[in-house]
């Protein structure tokens, strides 16, 4: 079998997360890529879209952030930020949306603002950003958490998940069948009973035991009868990774470092350049 | 509202922010991540403008760099870009942690609701409800209960989440090009650029290039500021350097990873700022620095392949009202018949 990294084992299954026709929100990492990856394997008719207003495009490498046409040679629509929430998500065109994880609390409710109280922060994240809108709105959410933490209460409550369970995030306003429906964690699958909608522990990735899961959870985390194990990445999957996103499929440390040695070897030849002209 | 109606509105960034933006001001930035208007951001900093107020929807290093330098005291704000883990403070943490600046959060659909609620006069705008119960709405900020409020829809009884609409005192803008009286057009991300220039009260636009206003008249549905909200457009290219400007050039992956590697202490940022804010007089210098320090082979690999639009064909027969001859198709008469009508019928009045 293939060897594959984390960070592709997550981005394959979250590509799993969408079905063909369907009209997905991306965002930047591991989102974009599995995007992709849908696109280029079972899902070749999706409509990928950002919130920055670019709608139909195909990126051949992987965007910067969600305002980077330079991934695209062109896209089928172009429109603004309210367009995209109002004209598109609002009336129930978002099929999937993707979104990273800082902090998540067992209904599924997200902070992506602060760790510790936010008068006082210990740690400030990236902010609010479409996270709210989108997990809002969309029809299904797909949750990705490689840095985040469970916890019994949110520092900060940025995004709805599921409120305080049952109904009550539909009773808030939101739409009918709309919610996060799986979180891909570094560790496992997860998912929400239908009924409760508290987070349930559905699967676990290769090499990681129950324990190691269950010592990440603050409360009594409840487990599926049956665990469905995370299947790696197919082989065909890992070279469409790798070809359209090795930055991605390496992991952020890796990516910055071999930046920043070209960096160092730029300005070195330059040095050099600069000493012979000189 | 004060128009803008000079037929010439080139001028330096020096001049753009020395004369139009002034200390207290609240701006906004009409470009978020793509097409930056970093030139023009630099120029404030040099200019050492103080107590500003500032809109942006999400940060990339603009913010970071306007509030290590002491240029701004409030911000209103949806996301801030940050790299690294914990272990890393940026200058928002700093800022924030220090009280020199006051934030206000918000989330981007909620926050360009704002600018398009100002930009279009109203004093508010709905938005999505299902955000009313996150504390990005329950929470408040310096701005009070001046933001979100919650109403009666009056045709179906149901609650309605409203935003204030605002309209800052001036807008910042980088676009591809624009006109010399101002008429800017910009196409790729266009994300907040148009609600945001609109919602204020006049805007400072740099572009790539100016150009003849036939070009821009070949294209008016690119045109996202018009002349009459513009109060000065600077020529500057490279402006938007290190982000992205369909047309002109890719992000600079080199350069951030730079700026990043170097915002996580108050020291490292200043030896940044010194280097290539400071250090520089205008975008020019800043640009032939680059090239000093990283060789122009490493400048060019930015360097945009074309990839052009098809143009949209906006003629018609443009037959004038008179032909050569003199003669009208629309009232089948020539000019001399015409006027004799209007003798004939007592139309004419006597001078």
């Amino acid at each position: 079998m293939a060897k594959y990294t984390l960070s592709e084992l997550i981005i394959s299954r979250a590509a799993k997360e969408i079905e063909d026709g369907q009209m997905v929100v991306i965002g930047q990492g591991i989102a974009m890529a599995a995007g992709v990856l849908a696109k280029n394997t079972h899902a070749p008719n999706i409509v990928i879209l950002t919130e920055a207003g670019m709608l139909g495009f195909e990126p051949f490498k992987v965007p910067l952030h969600i305002a980077d046409p330079s991934c695209t040679r062109g896209f089928t629509y172009s429109c603004d930020m309210v367009d995209i929430f109002s004209t598109i998500l609002n009336r129930g065109y978002v099929d999937v949306s993707f979104l990273g994880v800082g902090q998540i609390d067992r209904y599924g409710n997200m902070n992506s603002s602060y760790i510790g109280n936010p008068d006082n922060f210990e740690f400030r994240m990236t902010g609010a950003g479409g996270a709210p809108e989108f997990v809002g709105y969309s029809h299904k959410t797909v949750l990705t958490m490689l840095g985040g933490e469970f916890v019994e209460k949110l520092d900060y409550f940025t995004s709805p998940g599921y409120l305080d369970g049952g109904n009550s995030r539909y009773e808030a306003g939101m739409p009918a069948d709309s919610g996060p429906r799986i979180l891909i964690s570094t560790q496992g699958t997860f998912k929400f009973d239908k009924k409760t909608k508290e987070i349930y522990l559905a699967g676990l990735h290769p090499g990681v035991s129950l324990d190691e899961v269950k010592s990440t959870v603050p409360w009594d985390l409840k487990i599926a009868q049956k665990l469905e194990p995370t299947l790696p990445p197919a082989a065909d999957e890992l070279d469409i990774l790798r070809q359209f996103s090795p930055e991605i499929s390496m992991g952020r440390k890796l990516q910055v470092e071999a930046v920043v040695n070209r960096v160092f070897r730029i300005i070195e030849k330059n040095k050099n350049r600069q000493q012979k002209s000189g | 509202m004060e128009k803008y109606m000079q037929p010439d509105k080139r001028m330096t960034a020096r001049q753009a922010i020395g004369n139009f933006v002034n200390d207290g001001d609240s701006f906004v930035f009409a470009n978020c991540l793509y097409c930056m208007p970093l030139a023009l951001t630099h120029e404030i900093i040099r200019q050492g403008k103080k107590n500003l107020m500032v809109f942006q929807q999400g940060g990339i290093e603009e913010i970071d760099q306007l509030l290590e330098t002491g240029a701004i005291d409030r911000l209103v704000i949806a996301y801030n870009f940050r790299i690294g883990g914990k272990r890393v403070t940026t200058p928002l943490d700093r800022a924030l942690k220090e009280g020199r600046v006051a934030i206000e959060e918000m989330t981007n659909h909620t926050l360009l609701s704002m600018m398009k609620a100002g930009a279009m006069g109203y004093p508010f705008i709905p938005v999505l409800a299902g955000t009313a119960v996150t504390d990005v709405v329950k929470r408040r900020g310096f701005l009070g209960d001046q933001r979100f409020a919650e109403i009666v829809d009056p045709f179906s009884g149901h609650p309605v989440l409203v935003v204030k609409g605002y309209t800052p005192d001036v807008a910042i803008i980088h676009v591809q090009r624009a006109d010399k009286l101002g008429n800017a057009q910009l196409w790729g991300a266009m994300i907040n650029s148009k609600w945001a220039a609109l919602a204020a009260k006049k805007v400072i636009v740099s572009a790539e290039k100016i150009v003849d206003s036939d070009v821009i008249k070949s294209a008016p549905h690119l045109t996202i500021v018009p002349a009459h909200k513009v109060c000065a457009v600077v020529e500057c290219p490279w402006g938007a350097h290190p982000s992205e400007v369909a047309g002109h050039y890719d992000y600079d992956m080199l350069f951030r990873v730079l700026f990043f590697a170097s915002n996580g202490s108050p020291e490292g940022f200043k030896a940044w700022l010194d280097e290539w804010v400071y250090g520089v007089a205008d975008r020019q210098e800043y640009i032939q620095h680059y090239v000093q320090q990283f060789g122009k082979d490493t400048l060019e690999t930015l360097q945009a392949k074309p990839f052009p639009s098809v143009p949209a064909d906006y003629g018609f027969s443009f037959k004038p009202a008179w032909d050569a001859n003199e003669y009208s198709q629309q009232l089948d008469m020539n000019m001399d018949q015409y006027i004799q009508l209007l003798q004939d019928r007592g139309e004419l009045i006597d001078g």
